[in-house]
């Protein structure tokens, strides 16, 4: 099972790149501490949890009646609506949008829905110059990688790196310094904007009554994508919907909050259809591309759940797992907890994407910080008894998941298991870096490398940690 | 036909999901609050002090003509002899086409569309200063709203690298709730009549992409001043 390989290398290659273990640890401790300031300091951070779920449930509930009034009024705004069963479909709506218009060169801003249908890749080969604006999006296209994490894709590479990158394609003086490779960036990133003849753009969030979608970024290459091009495509999973303009009033500050501890994210942006008559700036052309892409179906299974996720990265931040291995190891788009969840169901193509619902302890961490409150548990272990069921699973990685597969029908263990896989984690991450991922995942990794015992027992830690408490009370 | 498809596929999904889902979104009201913090009493100040805390500078002054001293002092200090900015009739401002008539600026229009796009938006780059207004202001998140529009193009917030923007008290709110209900009952269903875009800024232009140090102005403006008229 070569692929099976390839997955469990990718695990042991990550617990090994010692930069990416820094830059990891880095990232998740800052994501974590900033998140739990901010949903800390609201008057009633619960309430207005239960008010984004409730939101995106009532979204989905009517989604047969809202995608079609949010495409109505997108019409009516002078814009274009592509409805997509596919990426291919998406793919082919773009390249004949642009040959169409006599693009030569386009403009994106981060778009998780352009990864998921790889159309980066789709309009380099049909001969168009593709920028990825974002900066860490930009860093990792100039390195020909792929992101490492949502909200900061190029967090692997060291300010090293990145500087030897710009020497390199962008002829910036040596420097370590951040600043001069900010306006380095800056410059090159600019001539771009100004040059481009389409701005691609993802959504955060469709809204079925202004006919408008929204746009939450901290840079401004959002702003300067959707702005500036004479032709503004943008791409949107279809479930990405709200009902009411109100409804920003909850989903935007819970969205900044769990991503990145901000009250609100610097730019938010809401365009409705292309520049009216009048405006000074803004795109001749509007279009809206609904991508479906299996999600009209998994609404009607038993992970329709995952369909409420707003993308906030919340839960990747919040993993042990993705703390130890970082998002490249997932090998798909969707990193982390919910990337688990979704990777399987929206590029079920990936030989194996099957596994990632293993790469979970089932601590509970991901659905605690969830702002619209997924059990993310519950659908990694659905996955769990769908692959065995369908009969994926080689013997021996049988054996290693032999313990799930009692939990997946014993609730009661699974909840004891559950419990005391969050508190082991919680210490692990209280002791600093986490080095080894959390029995059983442990046997993810090459025996020969890693102690095959933690360092202290579970007792051990139990009563340390009993100890602790005591004296600090 | 795509459309069909989905549509059926949405309808057939939602005969088995949507008893559950619905009752997930019954069990709150959706209504957003009005703010999500603690009210304070000097909203002037939460707006500022917030706004500080992102590296944007916000003043708070008693009249015009202290307004027209601060921006005198940013068209100085940026050696600015062109601004991208909206209208002046839009900021209302007393005092600041004479202002800048005195120094020699005449405003550039963000005038891009047609033909001449890209030779125009050439010509802006070099600018160094972007003037607005604002809608509405936000405290309790140092937020300003833009709603676009004709006269108020969305490149005078967005290009040069100083922003400096103008509001009165008595547009500042305190939260986003607040502040979108405010919009509802000011434009109606027409909020996106005669503009294509809204837009929310909470400080400068900022990045933490390489190894999470924090960068301002990677592309939208490194500096955001925000001068708060209380008269
Ligand atoms: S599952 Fe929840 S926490 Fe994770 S990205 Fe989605 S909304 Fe955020």
């Amino acid at each position: 099972m070569p692929q099976t390989i390839a997955f469990f290398d990718r695990v042991d290659h990550a617990l090994h790149d010692s930069s990416l273990q820094t830059a990891l640890h880095r990232a998740t401790t800052r994501f974590i501490g900033n998140r739990a300031g901010a949903i800390g300091a609201l008057s009633d951070a619960d309430r207005l949890r239960d008010q984004a779920r409730a939101i995106r449930a009532h979204a989905l509930a009517h989604l047969d009646e809202l995608l079609p009034q949010l495409a109505a009024n997108v019409e009516t705004r002078g814009g274009h609506v592509c409805w997509a069963s596919d990426g291919e479909e998406a793919r082919r709506y773009i390249i004949e949008l642009a040959r169409a218009r006599g693009v030569r060169s386009i403009v994106k801003s981060k778009s998780m829905a352009s990864e998921e249908i790889h159309l980066n890749e789709a309009l380099e080969e049909a001969g168009f110059e593709v920028v990825e604006t974002d900066l860490g999006e930009y860093i990792i296209q100039l390195a020909g990688e792929t992101p490492s994490h949502i909200i900061a894709p190029a967090i692997h590479k060291t300010r090293e790196q990145v500087s030897e990158l710009f020497q390199q394609h962008l002829g910036m003086p040596p420097t370590t310094e951040v600043p001069p490779m900010i306006r380095t960036a800056r410059q090159a990133l600019r001539q771009r904007f100004l040059q481009a003849d389409m701005g691609i753009s993802g959504v955060n969030f469709g809204v079925a009554d202004s006919g408008a979608i929204v746009i939450v970024e901290n840079e401004g290459n959002a702003r300067l994508s959707t702005t500036v091009p004479r032709i503004h495509v943008a791409i949107m999973g279809i479930e990405r919907i709200v009902a009411r303009l109100a409804d920003l009033g909850v989903m935007l500050q819970v969205l900044a909050r769990s991503a990145t501890g901000q009250k609100l994210s610097v730019y938010t942006s809401l365009i409705s259809g292309p520049a009216r008559p009048g405006e000074e700036d803004g795109p001749e052309e509007f279009h809206l591309i609904l991508l479906d892409n299996g999600r009209s179906r998994i609404l009607g299974g038993h992970y329709a759940e995952s369909l409420l996720c707003i993308r906030c990265g919340a839960c990747l931040n919040a993993c042990p797992v993705y703390q130890a291995i970082g998002g490249h190891a997932y090998g798909g788009v969707y990193s982390g907890p919910i990337g688990a969840v979704l990777t399987p169901l929206l590029q079920p193509d990936l030989p194996d994407a099957y596994l990632l619902p293993q790469a979970s302890s089932l601590c509970g961490a991901c659905q605690e910080v969830c702002p619209v409150r997924i059990a993310i548990p519950d659908l990694l272990l659905r996955h769990r008894a769908d692959a065995v069921k369908a009969g994926k699973f080689h013997p021996v990685e049988k054996a290693a998941i032999a313990s799930y597969t009692l939990t997946m029908t014993h609730p009661a263990i699974y909840n004891a298991g559950g419990k005391a896989g969050r508190f082991f984690s919680r210490i692990l991450a209280r002791r600093g870096r986490f080095r080894r991922l959390p029995p059983p995942l442990h046997l993810w990794t090459k025996q020969r490398d890693f102690p095959a015992l933690p360092p202290k027992s579970f007792r051990e830690m139990w009563a340390e940690r009993k100890k602790q408490r005591q004296s600090s009370s | 036909m795509s459309r069909e498809q989905i549509l059926a596929n949405l309808r057939t999904s939602l005969n088995a999901n949507r008893p559950w889902l619905q009752a997930e979104a019954e069990r709150m009201p959706h209504e957003a609050p009005p703010f999500v913090l603690p009210a304070q009493d000097d909203v002037v100040g939460q707006f500022v002090a917030e706004l500080a805390k992102l590296e944007g500078k916000a003043y708070r002054v008693a009249s015009a003509d202290e307004a027209l001293a601060i921006i005198d002092r940013l068209i100085e200090e940026t050696h600015a002899t062109s601004v991208i900015g909206w209208d002046l009739d839009q900021i209302g401002l007393p005092g600041l086409p004479e202002l800048l008539a005195a120094r020699g600026i005449t405003p550039a229009k963000a005038d891009v569309r047609g033909e001449g796009r890209k030779a125009r938006l050439q010509e802006l780059e070099p600018i160094p200063i972007c003037l607005s207004g604002a809608e509405l202001a936000i405290a309790e998140s140092g937020t300003l709203l833009l709603r676009h529009g004709p006269g108020k193009p969305r490149l005078a917030s967005l290009l040069a690298p100083c922003h400096i923007a103008v509001i009165f008290r008595r547009q500042l709110v305190r939260g986003l709730g607040e502040a979108l209900a405010l919009l509802a009952q000011r434009y109606g269903d027409e909020i996106f009549g005669p503009t294509s875009n809204l837009t929310f800024i909470t400080g400068p232009s900022r990045t933490a992409d390489i190894e999470m140090t924090l960068s301002l102005g990677i592309h939208g403006p490194p500096q955001i001043h925000v001068i708060v008229v209380e008269g």
